[in-house]
């Protein structure tokens, strides 16, 4: 009922970003148009790295997808290394070729999840120090479009000691802030971090290319020998020495570096009674929301004086003191909590008697994402307060016009817009995994299942609400172990293929196995890294560039002693179904289902191919979509409750005796089956169908087709 | 200081509507023109169909220099344009404060349902009607666009209304050349700029009221006995049950509603109500009905029609029929034990061959011997029960009598599901007049709660299930 394990080897996602590899080659003077993630990816090459390598999310995953690409084309002849690290915690270890070696090297993830799973090595790195410079771009995924907890690395940053850089938006200031990353890493010794919104990475603009810099050492220049220090090694004396390395001489040699190489930006102001100190990322915001308050143009010029922070860690005293001189009212624009540059700033007015006041948390909010609507608000709180009598009145009339105009046309608005979270996309094989788990529970009664990170997620939205529990990537069979004892049933848990590879064969399947936990662990094998954009992963048959290299999760498995594996295809449901009663009541011990579906984006950009080629040589070709029939439809939705799919929506009945909207299938349906298994593994009602169309047909399908109709003509059939 | 500001573009968008690609052609058309300009979206959620935003900003003023300061964010009451393909999706910008009277408003008529209005029960729909007439009255302009009135890309017909609207200072040859260069199906492409450049607003959508089918001849005098504006409906379902039965079947029809017509006071809302859940709950979907529906004439050439299908070309239909063992056996004489719930077949029927589509067609013809089935036995019982409910409540109570009648919405579906709702019917219902005179406040409620599940989430069953499936 599945393929074999042996056979499953994909030739990968079939993506190409061959117009992005060629801008990673633009040469001196040449002008870079596209987003701000790729103009980094850019800067790292015209820095001279020697080594890059990272693990794929949201906002950077594009980061690694144009490496992978751009290897065989741009990196290899460079002389530039690249690794798609398995987890984030490998990334950060692949560092470590900075630590003795004058060797460049950045690698990139998201944060705060990335960061907190390589902050092992990070802590390690930075207390060994680097000789090359070594460079970590996070993509802060924090605010609308997130997909993760909301944290800042800041905390990270500063307990590890480590420089992090917050650029201002700004294209040429980004690429610029990125080479100079390295020369600061060199200088102080330590690693630095580099964070970029998700906003931010997308944003598009200009910048003029400098020539990509071959690596001194590298692929094609080796380094002249190996090397030992044990000053390096994290073993008592030397972690003492580091520790005070750290503060007394790496820390202060960063400040120098910041204040003398201009890191951060002062924009000078009339106003000069007042003060705004604010974190690169904000500036935007910041400055739209000042030139709306009457305060700031289109061009940077701000009758208030600014302090832009393009480097959040470490702070320079000397240059906050001379920011604060001759100020009465300040005001911190930090993103986050808890509020450590705010603090810091108080901490140094207070020591150096500057008389001038600190505002930040309560003027803005404590928490949540620093939107232009959010800051332009803070602000003219701010200025109402503080500064009535000159900039303060007019900045809080026109807050009070643009919350008067906006109210008038709020208050218009009929009906609130519908919640649309993001979900399964269509013909997914997930989407059946989670039917049959509902189906499951209705016979069964609730049972505990544990999530874990990726697509499946978001069949804890409706309308599967399915997963109890999300710990962290490649964790939900671990976060189930305290779990199945209490409640006296085996637990599920569910991890796709990334997790597994990331920190689930350890964290969760070694360790169920070594204490014989009593779960059923449900293993979704679509072949990639999908929910970041199908990146490549151990089990997907190649490398992110096309080398054939394939890791079986069963072979995996079986080779640590676990024998319960049932591999499923999720689209039957039914047996589906079945295969999972058959987990649960099995007798204790780790049981695995795999389910080995393909992702269904991958697979449907790789039929879209084949299906041009067939039609160009007039190759007969198959196209199937399923329907309903409105008329037999019972219009209670029930199939809708177990299925979500895109494709499955609603129409206006035909019928005056109905009330309620009939089930349609629209255009976009990928003939994925699920209606129709459900519809039957469910007992739903009959009016499914599925309607195959051959184009170009054999002459043989032809004349069948021609003497059915007759015979269809005389039983009724028009 | 400088007085001039950059433009602003809020693009209100699902994911895999093609939002980046529409950004992807502003910000090439602006850096072909020589404007300074940013773009920035949140892909994160955009790849599965989530609502997402896409943000576009650019500086009227042809420059050189990169020291235009944009921001990332749009800020309310400060948009020019908000284009949205889909019409809930400008509302949620509305909501977030991003249309005033100053903002410039393209959108679409086509509704794409969302999950939570998918799964309610009943009708979760949002009507776009009073959302599209209240930005009519709001926004700068508006500009729909039938996303049906056509097959080209609705992001690309969307570019076009955008340099229609002359928001932004982007000539159409301008759009064109970035389209071109651009590289992504570029001719079905420039064919929807084109399409949203000159086709002009689309009217606002109209949901059409399904239209009755003429009464049968021979029930004049019959229909005489009700009110006149009730007429078109029961002579709708006069037709519907004469289709599904016989004549007799549909005589008892109108006999079940004869004491239920109204009184004095002339009020028609209750008989309106249980007319049309009693023609629907007669004709019951039995396997001789769905066999029945299944081969109507024309459907299989609707099917190839949905398909495009050309004459010459085989199409092959699959029917997914589960009958279960207790569906099969209900035509079977009430003496003959009932099968145990949950057993049953799970079909996939070759409706297009010529055998599959006889023997559907046989099965239909079947008619004759429904009365005499178990199951249709024990439909006919219920409905009786819920009759006699009805009929009992009308002189005393209205209100409940009306909650009753809109309770007949759980007599739907097929197998388990039809079996619990007419078991939840059974359990409201028998010894209705009792629990009535006992405690009429808590009566009242557990009618009322019981509707509001069969009208929300039935699958929030108490009992925890299917019955079927607990097998």
């Amino acid at each position: 009922m599945s393929r074999p394990d042996s056979a499953k080897a994909t030739a990968g996602a079939e993506r190409s970003f061959a117009a992005q590899v060629e801008k990673l080659t633009l040469g001196a003077g040449e002008p870079f148009h596209g987003e701000a993630i790729l103009a980094i990816t850019k800067a790292l090459l015209q820095a001279g790295v020697a080594y890059v390598g990272g693990y794929p999310g949201a906002p950077v995953s594009h980061l690694m997808d144009v490496l992978a690409d751009a290897r065989d084309r741009v990196l290899t002849p460079l002389g530039v290394q690249f690794e798609a690290s398995a987890s984030e915690a490998g990334a950060a270890a692949l560092l470590g070729a900075s630590i003795h070696y004058p060797l460049r090297g950045a690698v990139t993830w998201k944060s705060i999840v990335g960061t907190n799973v390589a902050s092992d090595g990070l802590s390690n790195l930075a207390s060994a120090g680097v000789t090359g410079g070594a460079l970590v771009i996070v993509g802060e995924d924090y605010g609308e479009g997130a997909s993760v907890i909301q944290e800042r690395t800041l905390a990270t940053a500063m307990k590890s000691s480590m420089p992090l850089l917050d650029p201002r938006c700004n294209l040429p200031r980004l690429v610029a802030l990125t080479e100079q990353a390295f020369d600061l890493s060199e200088a102080c010794q330590l690693p630095v971090i580099l964070s970029l919104r998700i906003r931010a990475a997308h944003m598009t603009g200009r910048f003029v290319c400098k020539d990509n810099r071959p690596p001194r050492y590298g692929l094609r220049h080796p380094l002249p020998g190996a090397r030992f220090d044990y000053g390096r090694i994290v073993l008592p004396p030397s972690t003492y020495a580091q520790e005070r390395a750290k503060v007394e001489e790496r820390l202060p040699r960063a400040r120098r570096f910041i204040l003398e190489q201009g890191i951060n930006e002062l924009v000078p102001g009339e106003a000069d009674h007042l003060g705004i100190i604010l974190q690169g990322g904000t500036w935007g915001a910041v400055l739209r929301g000042l030139r709306l308050l009457g305060l700031a143009d289109a061009l940077g010029n701000s009758r208030i004086p600014l302090l832009i922070l393009n480097a959040l860690h470490p702070l320079v005293p000397e240059q906050i003191d001379g920011f604060l001189a001759g100020k009465r009212e300040l005001l911190v624009v930090e993103e986050g909590n808890p509020a450590f540059i705010e603090e810091q700033i108080r901490a140094l007015a207070q020591r150096s008697d500057s008389g001038c006041r600190i505002h930040g948390k309560g003027f803005l909010p404590e928490a949540g994402e620093y939107t232009a609507d959010v800051v332009r608000e803070g602000l003219a709180r701010w200025l109402e307060r503080v500064d009535a009598p000159a900039t303060g009145a007019g900045a809080a009339a026109r807050q009070r016009e643009i919350d008067a105009r906006v109210e008038q046309a709020r208050a218009r608005l009929p009906a609130a817009a519908p919640p649309r979270p993001p979900g399964f996309c269509t013909g997914c094989p997930e989407r059946p995994l989670f039917t049959a788990l509902k189906l499951l529970m209705r016979e069964r009664g609730p049972i505990h299942v544990s999530s874990d990170i990726g697509c499946n997620t978001f069949a804890t939205l409706p309308p599967f609400q399915v997963g109890s529990t999300v710990l962290g990537y490649g964790m939900s069979l671990a976060s189930g172990g305290a779990v199945g004892p209490a409640l006296g049933q085996p637990t599920v848990a569910v991890m796709g293929d990334g997790g597994f590879w990331h920190n689930g064969l350890t964290t969760g399947a070694a360790n169920a196995r070594w204490n014989e936990h009593d779960a059923v662990l449900i293993i979704i094998d679509n072949g990639y890294a999908s929910a970041t954009g199908q990146q490549h992963i151990p089990s997907t048959g190649s490398t992110p560039w096309g080398a054939p290299v394939r890791l079986s999760i069963e072979q995996t498995l079986r080779g640590m002693g676990i024998d319960w594996i049932r591999r499923v295809n999720a689209y039957r449901v039914a047996d589906t179904l079945a295969v999972l009663r058959e987990a649960l009541d099995a007798d204790g011990g780790l049981r695995v289902v795999i389910s080995d579906q393909e992702c269904r984006l991958a697979r449907q950009r790789r039929q879209r191919r084949e299906q041009a080629q067939r039609r160009q040589r007039g190759r007969p070709r198959r196209q199937a979509r399923f329907g309903v029939d409105a008329e037999v439809c019972s219009g209670d939705h029930s199939c809708m409750r177990l299925s979500g799919c895109p494709s499955l929506t609603l129409q206006a009945a035909d019928d005056p005796l109905r009330t309620a909207p009939t089930a349609r299938i629209d255009g976009g349906c990928l003939d994925c089956g699920l209606c129709g298994e459900a519809a039957h593994a469910a007992a739903l009602c009959p009016s499914f169908y599925r309607a195959e169309r051959l184009i170009d047909a054999p002459g043989w399908r032809r004349l069948l087709h021609r003497s059915a109709r007759p015979l269809l003509r005389l039983l009724g059939a028009r | 200081m400088n007085g001039l500001r950059p433009l602003c573009v809020l693009i209100g968008a699902l994911g895999g509507q093609g939002g980046g690609l529409l950004l992807e052609w502003l910000t090439g058309a602006a850096r072909i023109a020589g404007y300074p300009a940013q773009g920035t979206s949140i892909p994160g959620v955009a790849q599965r169909t989530g609502a997402t935003t896409y943000y576009f900003e650019l500086f009227p003023r042809q420059r050189e220099s990169d020291d235009v300061v944009f921001s990332l964010f749009p800020s309310s009451g400060d948009v020019d344009l908000v284009a949205s393909l889909e019409p809930t999706e400008a509302g949620r910008a509305m909501q977030n404060g991003w249309i005033t009277a100053t903002t410039s408003v393209i959108t679409t008529t086509g509704r794409i349902y969302s999950t939570a209005e998918k799964v309610a029960a009943g009708d979760g729909r949002i009507d776009p009607g009073p959302l599209l007439a209240a930005l009519q009255g709001l926004a700068q302009g508006l500009y729909l666009i039938d996303p049906d009135a056509t097959t080209l890309p609705l992001n690309a017909r969307l570019l076009g209304a955008i340099a229609a609207s002359g928001v932004l200072p982007l000539e159409p040859d301008t759009l064109r050349r970035s389209i071109r260069e651009t590289g992504v199906a570029v001719e079905a492409n420039l064919s929807g700029f084109g399409d949203g450049l000159t086709r002009g607003s689309a009217s606002p959508p109209v949901e059409r009221q399904p239209a009755f089918d003429p009464a049968p001849a021979g029930f004049e005098a019959e229909l005489e006995g009700f009110p006149r504006p009730l007429r078109p409906l029961l002579g709708h379902a006069l037709a519907r049950l004469l289709d599904y039965q016989d004549r007799d079947y549909a005589r008892l029809y109108l006999r079940r509603l004869e004491p239920l017509r109204p009184g004095a006071d002339g009020e028609t809302g209750l008989l309106q109500e249980s007319a049309r859940q009693l023609a629907r709950w007669m004709c019951v979907e039995d396997v001789i009905r769905v066999a029945q529906l299944k081969t109507r004439p024309q459907r299989l050439r609707r099917i190839r029609r949905e398909l495009g299908a050309g004459d010459d070309e085989p199409v092959v239909v699959h029917d997914y029929l589960s009958p279960r063992l207790a569906e099969l056996t209900a035509l079977l004489p009430g003496s003959v034990a009932a099968p145990r719930p949950g057993s049953g077949l799970a079909l996939r029927w070759p409706t297009s061959s010529p055998l599959g589509y006889g023997v559907l067609k046989a099965v239909a013809g079947m008619r004759r011997l429904r009365r005499s089935g178990r199951g249709f036995r024990r439909e006919q019982a219920t409905i009786e029960l819920w009759l006699a409910a009805l009929a009992g409540c009308a002189g005393r109570d209205r209100e409940l009598a009306l909650t009753i009648a809109r309770l007949a919405v759980w007599a739907r579906g097929y197998g388990p599901v039809r079996e619990r709702g007419l078991a939840e019917l059974e359990r409201l219902l028998s010894g209705w007049r009792q629990r009535l005179e006992r405690n009429a406040t808590g009566y009242r409620a557990d009618l009322q709660a019981s509707l509001q599940r069969a009208l929300n989430d039935p699958d929030a069953i108490p009992c925890g299930g299917d019955q079927g499936e607990q097998q």
